[in-house]
Parts: structure tokens; C-alpha cells; sequence
């Protein structure tokens, strides 16, 4: 299949003027962070660095050991759209790479140039804002590296340590403090929590004549659910697609306004926050009493709650059993326990083709549950050219805190690779279990001119299943 | 030039790769793995793990699908290498051992060291100035290459040229060899250098095991290391405990609960 978008020549500079906007004092300081940068910044980011190599092996480990070979080089969504030479991993890494030469390592002290260290300079904390903001973490450098060098953890590396000097993006700190604030990330309070529900409860009743019921901050409930907040508003009908399929499995379940987000934008700006936003998902299971953890549709949401939440917030021995279920993993069980009928024949005439969060396919493992509920509940179900699926999905551009407006030129370069595998598929509908990616489908659709829709997994679950009273 | 000193700067060499390498290794495992971060979808076992890790290091699978060219250079290039290790060690280091291992008489014996220890010589400098090409004619990896790639490069080629000169310019008599390493392994006798190339050749390996453990080149054990590869896919079957990364301070009052 040919690709239907050409490529980008190579230019250095291209993309160094997609900036996030910085943080201001207002969204820094409920984070901890320092609101300007300190005199001494130099000397403290050294020594952040000096420390994130002592608390995490796979730091150091990844900075000493590329050899340069270029391999990740065309496999970035970045470097493929924008041309630009630092969105090549290696290169991307290579800014922190060099830093560390020059001022952790021997060699780098003794040879300095030669071992390609460079100084921490303004100009590069510049370039580290500017190209440690154009990753997504999507570690799709990761799985074609020889080494198996991932990216991710260098970028969440260099963002701790800009962080901890009072550089971060303010779309990711406003969002955070919402989160300690709200609950959640869209900052929906829970009076309006509770009337999109009820909306949407209206919705199903009009639909299917039943009653059909969105929980909210229900106790002793056997699930929480806990969906990305964008499903309230932007994606109401994931959030129907849930609830029909809590219904029609007879399971009670629960949302919760403490911990009304998957999402953890921790693991875009750093480790404390990670695990404080995790955190709050163990709280409320806690606190209302259920048995399961299930998370919605939203891709690193998967990656933290299923990688990290045992170790950062466990043991999770409270729940049964004692670990966080994904909402397709929960849809399945249901299907093979025959506890839900689906009808294919409600989702006729769309031609869908599904698209791997990058979080869940490659930091979450799910990559088969989400094609066998799109198997059973669409006619017409086709998948995208194999170097683009599964383990070797692309990110949709806008995954690790880059959905922000001001970044939209490098997010749509970004959501190129993408774009072309879909139209390449003759989809005309995308499904996919990811709140970021739903987002940034719907405005890269616009922008490459496809006509084309893009759903969750839930919603064409939702439609096709068997309501019953 | 003399034997003595030879034998002791390579000793010290071998000792100080050895040391260094070893030193590398244990400063990756002091630090701590605080999560779990295999890539997924990955194995679940520790034997999948060795699969996985298997497949990596002696097929570079990776590698393969990312660039089929880079791959045959880059694999015919690090076969090379460790043949060429082999072949060193069974020719000069253990000569009467391999030969009786592989049955052959003196003359035969030798007949072969030169024919597979010139051929495989010619792959890997084969490869070296494919490697090397690759990184001045590409413009991508021009922008990444470092000085230090380009330095190693050119060490391994020089040590693969003296070992050719020796094979097809002068004839290197492979008794004088094999007699100067018997003498540098024991330490007992100070036999001289066979001649100039002789000495280079050696002197460049010497340059490379003390560079090793600063560059680049602990890949070669880096690779095992990683968490990415060598963690199981079990998150949710085993908890991991993560230590590092301290804990985390609560910045806001605790907000309302449920």
C-alpha cells in the first residue's frame, strides 16, 4: 500500500519554534515546583540528574549504551512529520546525552569533546523545552532499537528535571493542580459530574426505553469505574457504551468524583505526581468499598494503572482479585461468560479499523481484547498496514501532555504516519479505547481533509449490544 | 621491541577492560528499577525473557526489522568480530588443542588459520567501512554521529588493517607468533616481537580494551540490563517493589473525599 502522504525532507530547525506555552507561578506552586527559575538552576538540574541516575537504572543505562546506530531515526511519528533532526530519538536523547557526558562520566570529564559532552547551557535548556515536549512517550523507538533504548524514560527524565527548576508546560501543571483540586482533569465539579449523568441517563431512557443508570459516588458497588473525564463531555457515548455494559452484564458499578479521571498526567512532568494521582484511584476503591478496579478508555491511564498502581500505591490486596482490569478485558470476560448478547448488524455500514493507543499496546500489553469485542460487534472490521499495528502501532500525535492548542502544527506533523496508514486501510471509521487520541483524531481528520470518523471501542459496543430490562 | 613490556601493557590492558567493564556493570546495578516498564507485548516468563534477550543479542531481531541493511552489515560485522576472537584465541593462544580439535596436521592447520583468519579479516573490514560510509554519506547520520563514533570506527579498522597486513602484505611466520603469545601468556620468557606490525596490531587492541569501558562499546554488556528487555510482562500477576524515586509529598490539603 502506498503511503497516500509524502514525506518530509529533512530540516534541521524545523519544528524548534512549537513551543508549549510555560507554566506561570499560579499553576507551578501547587505542584511543589519552584516558580521561577533559580539562581543556582544549573547546578540543582545537575544534581536532579545526578539523582534520577542513582533511582532509576534504565537512566544512565540508556545514555551510555546507544551506539548511534540511527535505527529509531525514521520510526518516530516527530521526525517522519516534521523533518526536523532532534525529533530522531537518538538526537532527542542525545540533549541529555550530552549533558551527562560532559558531567557525569569520566570519559566525558577526560575527553569532552570527543565523547560528545556539552555543557547545560540556557540555550540548551531551550532546546530540552522545545524537543522533550515534542515526545510523546510513546516507545515506539523502543521496539525497533537494538538495545531496546526507551525514549520515554529519558524524556520523563528530562521533564523531572526541568520541573524541578520550574520549567514544565502549562497545559500539563493546570491540568495536575484540576486534578488535586476537581478530581479530574477537564476540572468538571461534581455538581456538573452529576448532571451529565443524569443527562445521559435521559439520553439512554429515550433510546432504549429503559433506565439505564450512570452511578455516581455509589458505595459498596462491585466495580469503580474509572473513565478518562473527557468521556463525560467530549465522548458521552463511551460513557453510554459503559454504562449499557455494566446493564446488560448486571454488574453494579460506580464512578467517583474523587478519582473521576484515568488519565495521570504525573507520568508527563514527574514521578511525585505519578504516584499521587494514582494514588487517589486506590483511595476512592478503598473508601467506597468495591471489589474491582476498571479503568475506561485512555491509554497511559492503562500504562499507570496497570505498571505502576501495585507498586506505587499497593499492595492492592482489597480488591478481588487483587489488581486493576481494563474495560475491554472486562467486556470480553462478559462476552465469553455469555453475561452480554451483541448484534453486529446495529454497526452496518461503517467501515472500521482500530487503532493501538501506543500506552496500551506497548506499556499495557492490550492489544487483542479491544479487536475481539471490534470482531464481534462490527461486520466490517479491517486492520491497518502491520507496521503501523499492534506493538508497532504510532503514537496519534498528541499522546505525553502534547494535546495543547499552541502545539497543534507539530501535533498534526506528527499524526501524518498515522493518517496515512488509515486512509491506506479505506476506514471510514477509527476505533479506539484513548480520550487523547479521540481528540486528536477528530481535529487531524479535519486537517488532512478525510472524512472519517472516529469512535471508542465502547461506543460501537454500546450500540450493538442486547438491552434487556 | 621488547617482549617483557608488550606482555605487561597487554596484561594491564585486559585487566583494566576487565575492571572497567565490571565497574560499569555495577554502577547500572546500584541504581535501583523503581517500575515496571517491559515493553509490551512481551513475555511473561523469565524464560521468555531469555528468548527475548537471546533474539536480540545473537539474531539483533530488532535491528532487523527496523533496517534489513543495517542489519546484515551491522550483524556480518559483529560476527566478524567474535570469529575473529575465536580464531586468535584457537590459533595463537590454544594452537595444539584446536588443531587436535579439529584433526588436522601442522600444515593444514595453518593452511586454514590463514585462509578463514584473511577472509573473515576481509568481512570485517568490509563491514567496518560500511558502517563507516553509512555515517559520512547519510545525512541523518551525519547530524547524530559523535567524534567518539568516528574514533572507534576508525581504531577498529586500523586494528583489522594491521591484522590484514600482517595476513597478505608480510606474511606474518605464525611460529614467531604463536612463540612472542606463549611467552606474553606465561610471562616466562621476554621472546621479541615478530616485527613493527606485529607490535601496532597489538597496541591498537591494548588502546581499544582501555577505551572500551568510557565509550560507547558497553553496549555489549549494557544490553542485558535493561528493564525494557530483561523485566517479565507481570505487573498485575507479581507486585513489583520499586525503591528509589523517594516518596512523594502530599502538596494540597487532602481534597473531599467520596
Amino acid at each position: 500500500m502506498k503511503p497516500a502522504l509524502p514525506p518530509v525532507p529533512f530540516t534541521p530547525g524545523a519544528s524548534a519554534a512549537n513551543r508549549a506555552h510555560r507554566a506561570g507561578a499560579k499553576f507551578l506552586a501547587p505542584l511543589g515546583l519552584p516558580v521561577d527559575l533559580p539562581p543556582d538552576w544549573q547546578a540543582s538540574a545537575l544534581r536532579k540528574l545526578d539523582e534520577l541516575c542513582q533511582q532509576n537504572r534504565a537512566l544512565p543505562l540508556y545514555l551510555d549504551s546507544c551506539v548511534r546506530c540511527g535505527a529509531c531515526a525514521d520510526k518516530c511519528q516527530f521526525f517522519l512529520g516534521t523533518g526536523d533532526p532532534k525529533n530522531m530519538p537518538v538526537a532527542r536523547a542525545g540533549l541529555l546525552r550530552d549533558v551527562y557526558r560532559r558531567h557525569r562520566t569520566m570519559g566525558g570529564r577526560i575527553v569532552g569533546a570527543l565523547g560528545g559532552g556539552e555543557a547545560l547551557t540556557e540555550q540548551k535548556l531551550e532546546e530540552w523545552y522545545v524537543y522533550f515536549h515534542q515526545c510523546s512517550e510513546c516507545r515506539r523507538c523502543a521496539v525497533f532499537c537494538p538495545q531496546g533504548i526507551d525514549t520515554a524514560e529519558i524524556t520523563r527524565a528530562a521533564r523531572e528535571i526541568m520541573g524541578s527548576i520550574g520549567v514544565a508546560t502549562k497545559y500539563v501543571t493546570e491540568v495536575l493542580k484540576k486534578v488535586h483540586e476537581v478530581g479530574n482533569n477537564m476540572g468538571i465539579p461534581e455538581a456538573a459530574w452529576r448532571d451529565s449523568c443524569e443527562f445521559l441517563e435521559e439520553e439512554m431512557k429515550e433510546e432504549t426505553g429503559i433506565d439505564i443508570r450512570i452511578p455516581v459516588n455509589g458505595e459498596g458497588a462491585e466495580v469503580l469505574l474509572v473513565p478518562p473525564s473527557a468521556d463525560l463531555f467530549a465522548n458521552p457515548d463511551t460513557m453510554i457504551g459503559y454504562a449499557k455494559l455494566f446493564h446488560a452484564a448486571g454488574v453494579s458499578w460506580t464512578t467517583s468524583t474523587y478519582a473521576g479521571e484515568a488519565g495521570n498526567f504525573g507520568l508527563f512532568l514527574n514521578h511525585e505526581q505519578l504516584k499521587l494521582v494514582n494514588r487517589r484511584i486506590v483511595d476512592a476503591a478503598r473508601r467506597l468499598g468495591v471489589r474491582r478496579i476498571v479503568m475506561g478508555e485512555c491509554g497511559h491511564a492503562w500504562r499507570a494503572a496497570q505498571a505502576f498502581m501495585d507498586t506505587l500505591n499497593g499492595p492492592l490486596d482489597f480488591l478481588d482479585p487483587p489488581r486493576p482490569e481494563h474495560i475491554c478485558e472486562f467486556a470480553v470476560r462478559m462476552m465469553e461468560e455469555r453475561r452480554i448478547e451483541v448484534d453486529p448488524a446495529a454497526n452496518d455500514g461503517r467501515k472500521v479499523t482500530y487503532h493501538d493507543p501506543c500506552n496500551l499496546a506497548r506499556a499495557g500489553g492490550l492489544v487483542e481484547e479491544p479487536r475481539q469485542i471490534l470482531r464481534a460487534v462490527v461486520r466490517d472490521f479491517r486492520e491497518m498496514a502491520a507496521d503501523t499495528t499492534r506493538g508497532r502501532t504510532f503514537c496519534c500525535g498528541a499522546g505525553g501532555g502534547m494535546l495543547a492548542d499552541e502545539l497543534m502544527d507539530v501535533r498534526m506533523k506528527g499524526a501524518k504516519p498515522r493518517m496515512a496508514a488509515f486512509q491506506a486501510s479505506g476506514a471510514d471509521h477509527v476505533a479506539t479505547p484513548c480520550a487523547i487520541c479521540k481528540a486528536q483524531f477528530a481535529a487531524a481528520f479535519q486537517y488532512y481533509k478525510i472524512d472519517a470518523q472516529v469512535v471508542g471501542v465502547m461506543d460501537l459496543l454500546g450500540r450493538a449490544i442486547v438491552i434487556r430490562n | 621491541m621488547n617482549g617483557l613490556f608488550l606482555a605487561t601493557v597487554f596484561h594491564l590492558s585486559v585487566a583494566f577492560f576487565l575492571l572497567g567493564m565490571g565497574w560499569r556493570c555495577l554502577g547500572w546495578l546500584r541504581a535501583p528499577v523503581p517500575l515496571k516498564i517491559p515493553l509490551t507485548p512481551g513475555p511473561k516468563t523469565r524464560v521468555g525473557v531469555a528468548a527475548r534477550l537471546a533474539g536480540e543479542t545473537i539474531a539483533f531481531r530488532s535491528l532487523f526489522r527496523a533496517a534489513p541493511g543495517l542489519w546484515v552489515v551491522a550483524w556480518l560485522f559483529h560476527l566478524s568480530l567474535v570469529l575473529l576472537l575465536i580464531g586468535h584465541f584457537g590459533g595463537l593462544v590454544a594452537p595444539k588443542f584446536s588443531q587436535r580439535l579439529l584433526g588436522l596436521t601442522a600444515e593444514q592447520f595453518t593452511a586454514q588459520a590463514q585462509l578463514s583468519g584473511g577472509a573473515i579479516g576481509i568481512l570485517a573490514a568490509a563491514s567496518l567501512l560500511g558502517l563507516l560510509l553509512r555515517r559520512i554519506a547519510s545525512k541523518p547520520l551525519r547530524a547524530i554521529s559523535t567524534a567518539g563514533d568516528f574514533f572507534l570506527l576508525l581504531l577498529l579498522l586500523l586494528i583489522v588493517a594491521t591484522g590484514l597486513a600482517m595476513r597478505f602484505a608480510g606474511q606474518i611466520d605464525l611460529r614467531e607468533a604463536r612463540a612472542f603469545v606463549s611467552g606474553m601468556r606465561d610471562f616466562k620468557s621476554a621472546v621479541p616481537s615478530p616485527d613493527s606490525v606485529f607490535t601496532t596490531h597489538l597496541l591498537l587492541v591494548c588502546a581499544l580494551l582501555v577505551y572500551a569501558p568510557f565509550s560507547k562499546l558497553v553496549h555489549m554488556a549494557g544490553v542485558f540490563f535493561n528493564p525494557a528487555l530483561n523485566q517479565t510482562n507481570t505487573p498485575r500477576e507479581r507486585r513489583h517493589i520499586g525503591s528509589g524515586l523517594g516518596p512523594a509529598r502530599v502538596v494540597f490539603p487532602p481534597a473531599k473525599t467520596p
